[in-house]
């Protein structure tokens, strides 16, 4: 059934597909072969859209939100594109915090959603965001703060939605790469899969950006999602700007898809592991499928797309891309 | 046999400014110490007390996390990478 009464119901169910070109053994009797989710399939276009319809919904249920409320939310962009359109269609406000260094097509869309939006400093990245949200909830107490990186419902989206939509399509599934931001795809479907078929592994692929973003002033400044616990991870890589944006070029020249940044990234990580497997067993078979977070719309701006690899990453350097 | 070992801004008064420094070792425990010995303090703002990982330190070998393959006793070799970075939200 592809007929829904509001935009609000048409989310998640989106396409995995086989990438026979980039896997290392598309065919055989054991093949090593890669799968994408296409979350770009989302209403605005990024797998946030979850989370977002989630937490509204969690907070609506508990009544924290009621019709005119306005809901705050650090955010590098794509929870705030999600939240905005929701906000707009269940009539609530929205203010987000986003951190300066983000790229002018989030802005844009946020405006054009009508979302209010407040820039925390490049300087600190994401980190910055949360501190200064929480800042503005307590000036704000009748603001209602879903916060992404500690809300259960963002994580139980993921356990509800794209966990079992993978086991569903890919009963044979073995590896399971996602990024890892406010860390609730993987918490969420990966604790799934570790209940419904405990021999997959999850593997988080983290975006690694210039020391800008890593700008605290001092260790204990540091910041661990509430949401995340590391007993439901296999392994975790970081990725630098320079290795997702090769990935994401390859994901376009060898099997059409056209993706965002940190898409790229849990490329790499994913032909990390494929890689690995292939490399060691000729008598081993992996079904690895990897969440396409955005499509590359968003990041045009950013020269990502075009010119050498090298000069995209340098102009990328200083960005928040995931 | 020397191994690279990038340092995040934040630490670098523990190297005299420096992006990244050499040390040795067998496993990233041997190495942490080599580094010490070197750059004094350095191994106190990585590792609590009793012995564990900061919870806000992260360490990499080759871009892969060590809280996954076998924290301090994760095995290194000649010409493996080690980036350590802090505890920052994403997404």
């Amino acid at each position: 059934m592809t007929r829904y009464d509001s935009l609000l119901e048409a989310f998640g169910d989106t396409p995995l597909v086989g990438l026979p070109r980039l896997s290392p053994r598309w065919d055989g009797a054991n093949p090593v072969r890669l799968w994408a989710k296409l979350e770009d399939r989302n209403p605005t276009g990024s797998i946030k859209d979850r989370a977002a319809m989630a937490m509204v919904r969690a907070a609506e249920a508990e009544g924290r939100l009621t019709p005119g409320c306005t809901i705050l939310e650090p955010t590098s962009g794509n929870t705030g594109i999600s939240l905005a359109m929701v906000a707009k269609l269940r009539g609530y406000g929205l203010v987000c915090v986003m951190p300066e260094n983000t790229s002018i097509e989030r802005r844009q869309l946020l405006e054009m959603f009508g979302a209010r939006i407040i820039s925390s400093p490049a300087a600190g990245g994401s980190n910055q965001a949360v501190a200064t949200a929480k800042q503005i909830a307590q000036q704000n107490p009748d603001w209602v703060m879903l916060y992404q990186y500690g809300n259960p419902a963002n994580a139980q989206a993921h356990y509800e939605g794209t966990g079992p939509e993978l086991l569903r399509d890919l009963p044979t599934l073995t590896h399971f790469v996602a990024g890892l931001g406010t860390t609730g795809t993987l918490m969420g479907a990966g604790r799934f899969l570790r209940e419904k078929a405990p021999d997959v592994q999850n593997i988080a692929a983290e975006p690694r950006y210039g020391e800008l973003d890593y700008g605290l002033r001092n260790i204990d400044e540091g910041f661990v999602p509430e949401l995340y616990d590391d007993s439901v991870l296999t392994s975790r890589f970081s990725v630098t700007s320079y290795d997702a944006l090769r990935r994401t070029r390859e994901l376009i020249e060898n099997e059409g898809i056209f993706a965002g940044v940190s898409t790229g990234a849990i490329l790499h990580a994913a032909l990390a592991v494929a890689d690995r497997i292939a490399a060691k067993d000729p008598a081993t078979r992996a079904d690895i499928a990897f969440v396409v977070a955005d499509g590359g719309w968003k990041y045009l701006s950013t020269g990502a797309y075009s010119g050498s690899l090298q000069q995209a990453a340098e102009r990328l350097e200083g960005q928040l891309w995931a | 046999m020397a191994i690279e070992v990038k340092i995040p801004t934040i630490l670098r008064t523990y190297t005299d400014g420096a992006k990244s420094v050499d040390a040795k070792g067998d496993t990233l425990s041997a190495l942490i110490d080599d580094i010490d010995g070197s750059h004094p303090g350095l191994k106190g703002r990585l590792i609590t007390d009793d012995g564990a990982l900061h919870r806000f330190v992260n360490i990499y070998v080759n871009d892969e996390d060590v809280r996954f393959t076998g924290s301090l006793d994760t095995e290194l070799k000649d010409g493996d990478v080690v980036t350590v970075l802090p505890a920052v939200a994403g997404g």
